[in-house]
């Protein structure tokens, strides 16, 4: 998923632009005419060249139409699948594991991972279990951390 | 010397020299699988270090780290495929020993002149820190503005890809370190209502999506290749490397000065290093012929100068508070935590804590040689666990450190989002770095300069009107201007050659 160089010039335009608008209305230090806008303006001006230049360049080199070059593993279903499967279960551990606790969640999400790797389902259960296991003993129990608990599982803190 | 001792006792406690153990195996690992890199190493360990008393904790990124980095060169040598971005450098020449049936002479030259080049990095950091931080006592907020936007400059324009690219990604950690009410006004900037965002984008949630986050999508995406290592044969790590040391002393000691000076640079570290190390090696060989073809001298040059750089990348952290590379950034993060304010100050009112930091350096690279050559004899095994067993693992890892900075699953959330933004500017070729230090910089930066702006009354001249403000900010307009008279030079050359 690569973008051209004229289309990264024109969002890095964009944002310098966008984060430039949005400082307009931040305080300032009372009595004094810098605050909360002075940096993020700072930015946004800087943004705003860099992204001229990148323009620039672009159009000099024969860049003409903003657009998008999909990179080749883009091409693959099951790669797309696979990077849309991690990504749902980072969201799924957040949404879950408060619910059902850490052990179930962690095991869940590791046996999908490698499942979906394709690591072999005996071999998949067990370090699924067995590193779920080592991270709750490492950091739930000696390190502290409250992660969440399951009900039934409550004897392993 | 009372403070030398009461440092050694803060490091010779049995709990510190077994962490300094542990964290030294868990960076000898990290680093000996490809695609794991010293950096995410650190960014891993942050959690842990998180529930540990200072000493400790730094003991554990600065062991994790030097074995890491040495380490890199495991697979590299063994497979080509260099375990971190510092190996990358000579790993033709090591892989093309491991050709010849002599994995061992790679291995071991890696390993010695590492661990020579770190002890060398060491002194340098004993020797210059305190002179340094005497000086930088002087500094006021114009002086500190200037080494901050060197460092910034520094970081974007050594960054592998374009300079445009490097800005790009320095822009976006600036504009992350906006995020949340610790402004000069402390008014809310970009919070949306949030009270979560109003604590500011967390540091070590943030790095881990950038760095680690980002390589397990790409390793999902990849599937994960499995590797096969060669056999190693028996004994021989350091039987040549005495040899080594006679021919080549000049080489082991321009890496080793060469790669602290580069560390030292704020932005540049250990990879950059070895690369200029491996250049000017070959440049100055009696047989640069023999370079890429399993060829020991610039192994024990760049090997040199990248735990050289490791060292040296020490010296602004801990005498100005600005990092030298992605890892000292991170660890800044950790200083900070721990409240220790790293700066100058910190060698008058802590000095036993940066003497402490010493010891673990030198200890460091000493517990290498030994751990080393343990690593060196188990590595077939490491190298041998598939990743796509070991990425889920670390995904886990990811998310549980990132939980446990705030107890709070938002900090996961903030890790997904910098996982994603950290694929994608790698996807592009925008390297990552630069948003780490924009990130650690950026509040520093925005002090410094809303401070001169006011002490100036909103006039730049001022900023040049002190003589190292003035020097400082001289050197870093040259550094910009570098990229524009190299363009220059180049249009001349190819309208010359028309």
């Amino acid at each position: 998923m690569r973008v051209t160089d004229l289309t990264l010039g024109l969002l890095t335009l964009l944002g310098g632009f966008a984060i430039y608008i949005s400082a307009l209305d931040f305080k300032v230090i009372p009595g004094q005419s810098y605050g909360a806008g002075t940096m993020p303006r700072a930015i946004a001006l800087v943004t705003v060249l860099t992204g001229l230049f990148i323009i620039v360049k672009a159009v000099m080199a024969g860049d003409r139409v903003p657009g998008l070059r999909l990179a080749d593993w883009t091409r693959s279903g099951a790669a797309v699948m696979r990077m849309v499967v991690v990504l749902a279960l980072i969201v799924l551990y957040i949404v879950v594991s408060p619910l059902v606790g850490f052990l179930p969640t962690a095991f869940g999400v590791m046996l999908v991972s490698m499942l979906i790797l394709g690591v072999r389902w005996p071999v998949a259960l067990i370090v699924s279990a067995l590193a779920a296991l080592a991270i709750q003993q490492s950091f739930g129990r000696l390190l502290l951390v409250p992660l969440p608990r399951t009900e039934f599982l409550t004897f392993l803190w | 010397m009372s403070t030398v001792i009461e440092a050694a006792s803060l490091v010779f406690q049995p709990y510190v020299l077994l962490v300094i153990l542990g964290s030294a195996a868990f960076g000898m690992f990290v680093g000996a699988i490809p695609g794991l890199t010293a950096t995410m190493a650190t960014a891993l360990l942050v959690p842990v270090t998180f529930f540990m008393d200072p000493v400790p904790a730094i003991a554990t990124i600065v062991t994790a780290t030097a074995m890491a980095i040495f380490a890199g060169d495991i697979p590299g040598t063994m497979l080509r495929m260099p375990g971190t971005p510092a190996s990358a450098a000579y790993v033709q020449d090591a892989y093309a020993l491991t050709k010849k049936g002599r994995p061992e002479s790679a291995l071991g030259a890696s390993l010695v002149f590492s661990s020579i080049g770190g002890i060398f990095g060491t002194l340098v950091l004993i020797t210059a820190s305190p002179a340094l931080a005497e000086i930088a006592l002087k500094f006021s907020s114009f002086e500190y503005f200037w080494l901050v936007v060197l460092g910034l400059s520094c970081a974007v324009f050594i960054s592998p890809g374009s300079p445009a690219r490097g800005l790009i990604s320095l822009f976006i950690g600036l504009f992350a370190a906006t995020i949340g009410l610790e402004n000069p006004a402390g008014a809310p900037r970009y919070t949306f209502g949030s009270v979560e965002l109003m604590g500011g984008i967390q540091f070590i949630p943030a790095m881990i999506g950038l760095f680690a986050v980002s390589e397990v999508i790409r390793s999902f995406i990849k599937r994960g290749a499995d590797v096969r290592p060669p056999p190693t044969s028996g004994g021989g790590i350091f039987r040549e490397q005495a040899r080594n040391l006679v021919t080549y002393p000049v080489q082991a000691l321009r890496g080793s000065a060469l790669g602290t000076a580069i560390g030292a640079l704020p932005g540049a570290g250990a990879d950059i290093a070895a690369w200029i190390s491996y250049a000017i090696s070959k440049k100055f060989s009696k047989t640069p012929e023999k370079f890429g073809e399993g060829h020991v001298e610039g192994l024990v040059e760049a090997g040199a100068s990248n735990n050289g750089a490791m060292s040296g990348a020490w010296i602004p952290a801990l005498v100005f508070g600005i990092p030298g590379d992605s890892i000292t950034a991170i660890v800044i993060g950790v200083l900070y935590i721990k409240g220790i304010n790293p700066g100058p100050m910190v060698f008058i009112t802590q000095p036993e804590m940066i003497y402490a930091v010493f010891i673990v350096f030198l200890l460091a690279n000493l517990i290498m040689l030994p751990l080393g050559w343990i690593a060196i004899k188990g590595a077939r095994q490491v190298l041998s666990i598939p990743q796509k067993v070991l990425m889920p693992v670390i995904l886990m890892f990811c998310m549980v450190g990132s939980f446990a900075i705030n107890n709070s699953v938002f900090g996961i959330g903030i890790m997904l989002v910098f996982g994603i933004i950290g694929f994608l500017m790698e996807e592009n070729d925008i390297p990552i770095a630069p948003a780490i230090l924009g990130l650690v910089l950026g509040p520093m930066l925005e002090q410094n300069f809303v401070t001169s702006m006011i002490k100036s009354q909103g006039s730049f001249i001022a900023f040049f009107e002190r003589p190292i403000a003035a020097g400082l900010g001289l050197f870093t307009i040259a550094v910009w201007m570098i990229p524009l008279v190299m363009l220059l030079l180049r249009r001349r050359g190819t309208m010359q050659g028309v």
